[in-house]
């Protein structure tokens, strides 16, 4: 007996959480789109292929989970962009990203790259002051570390919107009861007056 | 257990709709004045049910509790776990509103098969004699379920074979601890309200 629980125990463990609510969720990073997959019970989507398709459909790219269940995807469109993944069983995580915020992370080095073929001086006297303390690889590197700390904290987020509080499950059982007893409320009603 | 929306595919969830809305107006038919307290009973334990996780080894499953609900309500069952999955939708995003059919006849329709089978069984002989045929109606209606979730998943694309496997097996000890519930709470009903349960499974 005590085998046959062992064995049991062996063949399931390596089992993904079935019963848990998807969480996926994509931030601007840098010129980068990333991403996060994982179950509401915590634990990560971990090399999961994530297909990137615009709204229509339309296959963008493709892009794999590492093992904390991020991913990182670099637009070169300013559409919008759509992020699935299937991770098996019914579970199939879904994540958008509006046109309006891939231009904002296009934006960071487009007009730079585009205003520095057309007019570079100019450009450059227009722009320098303003930045003139950092350089871009010092706001890279300060994005970064705000990244980094904010990530837990983004995670906790997600965490606490999948929270069910007590008043949810009492208005759910509420609901069940009114439901219930307005269809006994009806089928007196039809018997009384039979 | 709860499939959720976009994994299905359009013709798949048309299907279950229409097969749920079939399954539920056969119920709400066969939901007479005295069972339907039964029925808002076991659609709220139903809700609830889907909270209690078990912890197994690094994950968890929870609870489904619907065959119970179909042992003791037979058709029935339809309507009170279409509610269940309905509240659990809105209110706790498990599953989705468009998957509503597919998910409810995968739950709903086992549940009523478990009763065709053992609803006869369960009301015969001795109590324990029924809670042993409750606990492997209970059984039987996840593994009917984790099938037809598979069955869901298969013809909208996955692979058949691994989906199943793999939904079948995460449920075993659900179906274990199910089994038991279940065994317990036909027990305690055919001892102190024996009238609870339909005289023989009729179509």
């Amino acid at each position: 007996m005590k085998h046959v629980i062992l064995v049991l125990t062996l063949v399931l463990t390596p089992l993904p959480a079935l019963a848990h609510k998807v969480i996926a969720g994509v931030f601007a990073a840098g010129d980068a789109i990333e991403g996060e997959i994982g179950f509401s019970n915590g634990d990560m989507a971990t090399d999961t292929e994530v297909i990137v398709t615009d709204e229509a459909g339309i296959e963008l790219g493709r892009a794999m989970t590492d093992e904390d269940g991020f991913f990182t995807f670099v637009p070169t469109q300013a559409i919008t962009h759509v992020f699935r993944a299937d991770l098996g069983a019914g579970h199939v995580a879904e994540a958008t990203m509006l046109a309006a915020d891939v231009v904002d992370i296009l934006g960071e080095e487009a007009p730079v790259a585009a205003a520095a073929e057309q007019a570079p001086s100019a450009v450059a006297a227009a722009d320098t002051p303003t930045v003139a303390a950092l350089t871009d690889a010092q706001r890279k590197a300060m994005a970064e570390a705000v990244r980094d700390e904010i990530r837990p904290l983004r995670r906790e987020i997600a965490a606490y919107k999948e929270h069910n509080s007590f008043q949810t499950i009492l208005g759910g059982i509420g609901y069940i009861a009114g439901l219930f007893g307005l269809g006994f409320y009806l089928a007196a009603r039809r018997k009384l007056a039979v | 257990m709860h499939i959720v929306d976009g994994a299905l595919s359009n013709p798949v969830v048309i299907a279950g709709a229409v097969a749920a809305a079939g399954g539920i107006a056969i119920g709400l038919r066969s939901l007479t004045l005295e069972r339907i307290p039964a029925a808002g009973v076991l659609s709220a334990s139903f809700f609830v049910a889907s909270l209690i996780h078990v912890p197994i080894g690094p994950s968890s499953v929870h609870l489904i509790l619907n065959g119970l609900a179909g042992l003791l309500l037979g058709w029935a069952a339809f309507p009170a776990l279409f509610v269940g999955l309905l509240l659990q939708a809105v209110f706790f995003g498990f599953g989705g509103l468009t998957v509503l059919g597919v998910n409810a006849l995968n739950i709903a329709l086992p549940a009523v098969v478990a009763w065709l089978i053992f609803g006869r069984l369960i009301g015969r002989g001795s109590p324990l004699h029924g809670a042993i045929w409750g606990g492997v109606g209970g059984a039987f209606a996840i593994a009917g379920t984790t099938g037809m979730v598979a069955v869901s998943l298969a013809v909208s694309g996955d692979e058949f074979i691994p989906a199943a496997k793999l939904v079948f097996f995460a449920h075993i000890p659900v179906m274990a601890i199910e089994a038991v519930l279940t065994g317990f709470a036909v027990l305690l009903a055919r001892k102190v309200k024996p009238d609870l349960f339909l005289k023989g499974a009729t179509l």
